[in-house]
Formats: C-alpha cells, sequence, structure tokens
C-alpha cells in the first residue's frame, strides 16, 4: 500500500492534468473519477487533493473558477491551461517511453 | 453544519497562514467537497454523526492538509523575491558607495517608507516586511537622538516617546503575527547586524564623538552584511517550507552578526553572544504570541 502511495505521488500531476484535459472538474468529481476509473485502486486521503491543485494553478497549469450552483452553493472548477496541456503531453511521452521500456525488460529473452 | 466538520475546518483556518481572501476560497472548496461526501454517505444510509466521522477521516488530518496547501501557495515569484531583498540592496549600496553619512540617508529613506505604507494598505504581501524593518528606522535613530537633547528635555520627551513608539510596534506586530510570525523575523532580520555595527562603531568614537558618519570606518563590511540580508530574504520568499523558511532567517542573523563581530573585532563574546540570544528571543516571542493569540480566539464557524 505505502509502495502504491508513492507510485500515485509521483504521478498525482499527471493524473489531475489528463481528467481536467478531458472536461473541467471539481475537486470531489475528480477523486470520484479517479476512483472509479481505476476501480478503487487510486484513492488516498481526500484532503490532499486540494494542494496538487493549487499547486497546478500557482504553475500556470489549470485555472480554478468559481461556479454558483442552486442554493447558493458554489463550486471550484479546474479548466486545463495552454501550458498544462503541453506539460502533459511531455509527461503522456516520457511516461509511454517508460512504459515501452518496461514491456521490454519484462519480456522473455528468446534463446 | 455538523461541529466535529467545523472543528475540523476551523483547524484548518488556523493553521493555513494564508492571504484573507484565499484562505476563505479555501475552506469554502473543502466545505463543498465535505457536503458532496455528506450527502453521498446519508444517501447510502449513514447517519449525519456517522457521515461526519467518516468525512472527516477520508479528508485526512487537518494540519497535513493545510502545512500542504500553505506550501502550494508560499512560494513567492521572482518578482517578489527581488522585491523582498530591494531595501537590503538599497542600504548595501549606501554603505558600499560610503553615501550613508552624507545626506543620502533620507533620500533612500523616502522610497522605503512610501512603499512600506502603501503596502501595508494593500494586503500586506510577505515582500513587505523587510520594507517595514527599515522604515522603522528613523523611528529608532529618532530615540537615539532624544539622548543628545538638553537633560530636562530628554527626559519628558522620552516619557511621550517611548509609549508612543511601543504602541507602534505593538500594532504593527500583532497585525503581523495574525498573517504569520515568520514575517516578524523577516522584518527583523537587520536588526543583530545594525546594533552589532553601533556597538562597534561607538567603541571607536566614545559615546560623546558619536555620529552616523562614524559607520563609514565600517562601510564596506556593512553593505556586504546587507547583501547577506538581501539575498536571504529572497530566498525566504521563494522557499515553500516553513521549516526552511525559518532555518534561513536564523542563520543568516547569526551570520551577519558573526561577519560583524570577526570584521569590527570589538564585540567581545558575551556580547556576541547576548545579541545572538537576543534576537532568538526576538524570533521565539512572536512564534509564542502566535500560538496564543490562535489558541485564545472564540470557535469560528468557517
Amino acid at each position: 500500500m505505502a509502495r502504491r502511495q508513492d507510485l500515485m505521488k509521483g504521478n498525482i500531476d499527471t493524473l489531475l492534468l489528463c481528467l481536467v484535459n478531458q472536461r473541467p472538474m471539481y475537486g470531489y468529481q475528480i477523486m470520484k473519477e479517479l476512483e472509479g476509473r481505476s476501480q478503487g485502486y487510486f484513492r488516498f486521503k481526500e484532503g490532499t487533493l486540494y494542494p496538487a491543485l493549487h499547486r497546478l494553478e500557482k504553475m500556470g497549469l489549470v485555472e480554478g473558477r468559481w461556479e454558483a450552483l442552486s442554493g447558493g452553493r458554489q463550486r471550484r472548477y479546474y479548466h486545463i491551461r495552454k501550458k498544462g496541456q503541453a506539460a502533459l503531453a511531455d509527461k503522456t511521452a516520457e511516461w509511454q517511453d517508460f512504459f515501452t521500456a518496461m514491456n521490454l525488460i519484462f519480456r522473455p529473452v528468446n534463446p | 453544519m455538523a461541529t466535529e466538520l467545523d472543528r475540523y475546518l476551523r483547524d484548518i483556518r488556523e493553521n493555513l497562514r494564508l492571504d484573507p481572501g484565499e484562505q476563505d476560497e479555501v475552506l469554502t472548496e473543502l466545505e463543498a467537497h465535505a457536503e458532496d461526501r455528506l450527502e453521498e454517505m446519508k444517501e447510502a444510509g449513514l447517519s449525519e454523526e456517522e457521515a461526519v466521522q467518516r468525512c472527516v477521516g477520508l479528508l485526512g488530518s487537518a494540519r497535513v492538509v493545510a502545512r500542504q496547501i500553505y506550501e502550494a501557495h508560499s512560494q513567492g515569484t521572482w518578482k517578489q523575491a527581488l522585491l523582498a531583498s530591494m531595501p537590503h540592496l538599497i542600504f548595501a549600496g549606501l554603505f558600499a558607495l560610503k553615501w550613508w553619512g552624507s545626506g543620502w540617508l533620507p533620500v533612500a529613506m523616502c522610497p522605503v517608507v512610501a512603499t512600506a505604507v502603501f503596502s501595508w494598505g494593500r494586503g500586506r504581501p510577505s515582500w513587505l516586511f523587510p520594507w517595514l524593518g527599515y522604515a522603522l528606522l528613523p523611528v529608532v535613530i529618532a530615540g537615539l537622538l532624544l539622548l543628545y537633547l538638553p537633560t530636562g528635555w530628554a527626559w519628558s520627551t522620552i516619557l511621550l516617546y517611548v509609549p508612543l513608539v511601543l504602541w507602534l510596534l505593538s500594532y504593527i506586530t500583532i497585525k503581523a503575527i495574525k498573517k504569520d510570525w515568520l514575517y516578524i523575523g523577516l522584518m527583523l532580520l537587520p536588526v543583530p547586524s545594525f546594533v552589532g555595527w553601533f556597538l562597534a562603531a561607538q567603541q571607536d568614537a566614545g559615546f560623546a564623538g558619536f555620529s552616523l558618519g562614524t559607520l563609514n570606518h565600517y562601510a564596506l563590511w556593512i553593505g556586504l552584511t546587507s547583501l547577506v540580508l538581501a539575498v536571504s530574504a529572497a530566498v525566504f520568499v521563494r522557499l515553500r517550507k516553513r521549516w526552511l523558511k525559518t532555518t534561513v532567517l536564523v542563520v543568516s542573523g547569526l551570520l551577519t552578526l558573526g561577519m560583524v563581530a570577526v570584521a569590527s573585532g570589538r564585540l567581545s563574546f558575551p556580547v556576541f553572544l547576548a545579541l545572538a540570544i537576543l534576537f532568538l528571543i526576538s524570533l521565539s516571542v512572536p512564534a509564542l504570541l502566535e500560538h496564543r493569540l490562535r489558541h485564545s480566539r472564540q470557535p469560528l464557524t468557517p
């Protein structure tokens, strides 16, 4: 479990950028998507999602915008920015190279 | 909303140390998250009490969340780092060019005081505090000059002046502590080395022969200590973690004081030690005051 948390920590930016690139989302929605789409693999302390989102916002990769709901409630939707899309493209390419290299190593060698 | 969640959000607020506007946004966002989670849990059949307990558990430690959010926000830009180092650079220039005692001090003080007053009224950004430290310099110098008034005048003026200065310092300190006690340390950073230089220069000239121009004897070294302070202020603004910011303040305060002792050769070890201890106390007192202020407040509804 601790190893999974470490893996998650190293890739949280890519995961968040990937999700908000598909459509603008708010924190709770992002957490549900991560949990649901990974079939429960990506589960973490929910409060720690916001520091990661705020860090991405400070880096200029995403932008948070408040949207009012009925009943006076508000939600903060995160939108990806151009810089965020470029960073996601870099990270995706990096991840795919890594994944390919790992597969090449795992594959049994023909004698 | 349930008390346990109120307490959780209050704990976050007390440990965030962000600007009020940013702080409110963070809490509104976390509150919205908690409301969504509670709604889902209640729909799944949990009681209000169970749902709140589980919701708080899922959010994770309030202190950890607050610290991580603080670290996401606490890093200033390079522009802010440069702004924080500017007053130190101005004073480094004054001394390096030996302009300290030749009428340039009031000229340099005008933008310093104007920037400090202007930024104080506009949200008190982190880079303001070094400016504020120097802006209080005329207050200190005026206090020192009072010692040179004729005997009868000196006492009556001091009796008026001291309470006024104490009120001003308390007002600034409390306002700064409400933001973050570390800013008091950033504001007081030049004090140990400046007091050290004054003591060294006064030993050179004697009490009666001392004037601001006497400091020109150590001009290059004072310029160098101001340069160290400028770098420290910039590093402070750029760092994210609080313990690193605190370390920068302690190290640069002691380092510049050490530079005074070595360069002047006028500070005996007991005097150096006393100044170092006073500096460390002046850093610890705001931290303790902040702790007391936070714990003496009534429970807040976020």
